[in-house]
């Protein structure tokens, strides 16, 4: 990995990007309109390297690891390009097409929420802030 | 010869005379089939001076190699010849059932001339072809005919039909396809109108095609029909339909408003999206012949002033034409607006871009009340313009009317006090509901060197600005950033080439974005056999581009003409793109040097076309 010292790093800072992002009104907002269980994951680079997000029923919640249920749409990528994707670094389309990510299930919540990516990516670059990972930031 | 059949019906209808000509294989290894091989019969056959609304004037429907074949995205057809519209090179690609039909009766394509004295149709039953009376049918709206076609000869005949618009000559008239599928841009509804044709009915006995390689071409379609029906991108526009990203493209400055006086108005993006369609009036998706995305909209208002029964619903350009374009978010009016416009035979686009012009030039004080026979025209004023203005429209009735049905082009020169450069449409056709400015500015090339005017999908520099094309085989692995110039004339090189691959082999762009450089090929050597290499097929594709720009110059058209009008090319308004201008003179000038075009006549030096093999047509221009 060229951004992550092991499998857990990325995955702390996901959620916490995640925690920040849900409490900020807007954003929040966008992410339960999602209303979808999505499991992100990075396992290409170790097994517990995956998180998940569950926007479904107006909550919020998010865990590491593969959720005990069946998620609605799985993205698969290396958590290098995670890392580029949450920096708002990578073009989704663009990586789609190229097979950096592969997408299983209905992409539909999530088209809700790209317009916000942006906005995301400011949060994730406080996230590295506050986590001394300023190194990170792209 | 495999794949196509070799044969087209030719109809001359003011003898009342059909013949089957066979084509040389030539033409179609040079030209493929689709708007390509149309553009040289219209070269070789094609009566340059006459009025496309004459008997002298030429319509060509034609198949595409791959009709037939039951692989999803190539059930399309292209229906060519000079457009009423803009009076150039005209031709416009329709999904929907037509297609493999004519193909499995022995035909990839239809040339009709000539007028009929009285209302007429064709019937094509294989051996069996027929001029008919359609007296009964003609002042009828499509979907009645469509329904009317269907109880008498029955349902698994194909029907083409045009509207009252076609019947009345309006300039920007569609021919609908099943009820549903159109044949939009262009104008050729009015074409066939001029002919007296009110439509054609097709059915075969026998579903059947030759393919030069049975067992590869099998193997190539148990591959390519999941791969297609899998991506990401199928099963959005499954799901929501054209639509389905609408949101986005309203983040990035894509989406008209108000004639395209703002790249932004975000309570619109959430009530006009494909999935607020998906959970408000849709009630079944439909597809066109063996497609597995199936991104057709079926839908019921069932209440409001909009209600409408079960029926077609409206594609991404008719939710914004008659949506943000005119300063609406209401959907069901989309919804309404989609209907009328199909029932009438009126093409979304053009109407909506022409009424959206209207509009403004009514708020500017350009149109007046007396202009309007006392009609005021408003941003977001539905009621006007669905129950007024397009009716009016379709029946060339009044002064509105009948300055409308002729297109933006032509109702600004009449009003005059330069409203043409808040027109937004290139070499006269009105622009589709993308805005370069904040879609991306090589659409804005696109738009303007495409050869019969505004369009998204000749080419399809759209989906590369998006990011959703890669075509390593053929050095296409730009990482193309949409709001900038970079790299966008050399990437519109090879754009251009597969815009004419796909627009020839009648291939539909949202299926075909999974086919690679190595498939398509497969799919020429094995189903017509060619045994072409990707060199040879990529010439193809781009001889299709300069051959129709040869028959534009021929008509009168130059570089003066591959331009964008003083709107789409003011600095964005509003969102994401605002005050960002495109650099669109230094990008057509390298284009033209990348194709070797001619900066004054915009067509090929002759050295290029001696090249690919158009010796004979360098010799009648240059």
């Amino acid at each position: 990995m060229e951004f992550w010292k092991d499998e857990n790093e990325p995955i702390t800072m996901f959620l916490k990007m995640f925690e920040e992002t849900s409490k900020i009104e807007d954003l929040s907002k966008g992410l339960k309109k999602v209303n979808q269980l999505i499991w992100f994951d990075y396992t290409q680079d170790g097994p517990n390297c995956s998180f998940w997000i569950d926007c479904r029923g107006g909550e919020i919640k998010a865990g590491q690891g593969k959720p005990d249920e069946e998620p609605a749409l799985t993205m698969s990528l290396s958590a290098d390009d995670a890392h580029r994707s949450w920096s708002n670094k990578l073009n989704p389309v663009m990586a789609i097409t190229r097979k950096k990510i592969k997408v299983k299930g209905s992409a539909t919540g999530l088209l809700k929420l790209a317009p916000k990516l942006k906005k995301v990516a400011e949060v994730y670059v406080g996230v590295l802030k506050d986590m001394d990972r300023e190194d990170l930031i792209l | 010869m495999k794949g196509n059949t070799g044969k087209i019906i030719d109809v001359d209808l003011t003898a009342g005379k059909i013949k089957v000509d066979e084509l040389p294989e030539e033409y179609y290894k040079k030209y493929i089939g689709g708007s390509g091989l149309a553009a040289k019969l219209f070269w070789e056959r094609g009566n340059f001076d006459a009025d496309p609304l004459s008997p002298e004037a030429m319509l060509i429907f034609m198949d595409g190699p791959f009709a037939g074949l039951k692989l999803s995205g190539t059930s399309r057809h292209s229906t060519a010849g000079r457009s009423p519209l803009t009076g150039g090179w005209g031709d416009s690609s329709c999904g929907g059932y037509l297609a493999p039909e004519l193909r499995y009766a022995g035909y990839d394509g239809i040339v009709v001339t000539g007028r009929a004295e009285k209302p007429s149709m064709l019937l094509i039953e294989d051996d069996r072809i027929e001029i008919l009376d359609a007296g009964e049918y003609w002042g009828r709206e499509t979907a009645e005919v469509n329904s009317a076609l269907k109880e008498k000869y029955g349902k698994a005949y194909r029907t083409l039909v045009i509207g009252p618009a076609g019947e009345n000559l309006v300039k920007y008239s569609i021919i609908l396809n099943e009820g549903h599928h159109a044949t939009g841009r262009a104008g050729f509804g009015a074409v066939m109108g001029s002919k007296n044709l009110k439509a054609i009915v097709v059915k075969a006995g026998k579903k059947e095609m030759t393919l030069a390689d049975p067992e590869k071409v099998d193997e190539l379609r148990k591959e390519l029909n999941p791969k297609i029906k899998e991506a990401l991108a199928s099963e959005v526009l499954h799901e929501n339909g054209t639509a389905a990203n609408l949101i986005g493209g309203m983040y990035a400055g894509d989406v008209p408003i108000r004639n395209w006086t703002s790249n932004f108005w975000e309570e619109a993006s959430e009530d006009l999206t494909g999935s607020t369609l998906t959970e408000t009036y849709l009630t079944k998706r439909g597809s066109c012949a063996f497609c597995s995305i199936a991104c057709k909209r079926v839908v019921e208002v069932k209440e409001g002033p909009w209600a409408i029964p079960e029926g077609p619903g409206p594609e991404y350009e008719t939710i914004v034409a008659f949506g943000t374009l005119m300063g609406s978010i209401d959907l069901a009016a989309t919804c309404k607006a989609g209907r009328i416009c199909n029932d009438l035979g009126i093409d979304t686009i053009s109407a909506g871009g022409t009424i959206a012009w209207a509009i403004e030039a009514f708020e500017r004080g350009d149109l007046t009340l007396e202009d309007t026979g006392g009609i005021e025209l408003k941003w977001g004023d539905m009621d006007t313009v669905i129950n007024k203005v397009v009716p009016m429209i379709a029946a060339k009735e009044g002064k509105l009317g009948a300055l409308l049905a002729e297109g933006s082009v032509s109702a600004a020169t009449k009003i005059g006090k330069d409203s043409i450069d808040y027109t937004v449409q290139c070499k006269g056709l009105e622009a589709p509901m993308h805005d370069p400015r904040g879609g991306g500015h090589g659409l804005a090339l696109t738009y303007a060197v495409g050869a019969r005017g505004a369009c998204h999908v000749a080419e399809p520099m759209m989906f590369a600005e998006l990011g959703s094309r890669y075509y390593p085989e053929i050095g296409f692995e730009y990482e193309l950033e949409p709001m900038t110039d970079k790299e966008k004339p050399e990437a519109a090189v090879d754009m251009i080439a597969i815009g004419g691959l796909e627009n020839s082999a009648c291939f539909c762009q949202f299926a075909d974005s999974e086919v690679t450089i190595p498939e398509w090929l497969d799919l020429f050597n094995f189903v017509p056999g060619y045994n072409w290499d990707i060199d040879e097929m990529m010439r193809a594709g781009r001889r299709v581009f300069y051959l129709k720009r040869l028959i534009n110059y021929r008509f009168g058209r130059t570089a003066d003409d591959d331009k964008l009008t003083k709107r789409m090319l003011e600095p964005a308004r509003d969102g994401e793109p605002e005050g960002i201008e495109i650099n669109f003179d230094g990008m057509r000038q390298r284009f033209y040097e990348l194709m070797k075009i001619d900066p004054v006549k915009a067509i090929p030096v002759k050295e290029v076309l001696e090249e690919y093999g158009m010796g004979d047509e360098a010799a009648v221009v240059w």
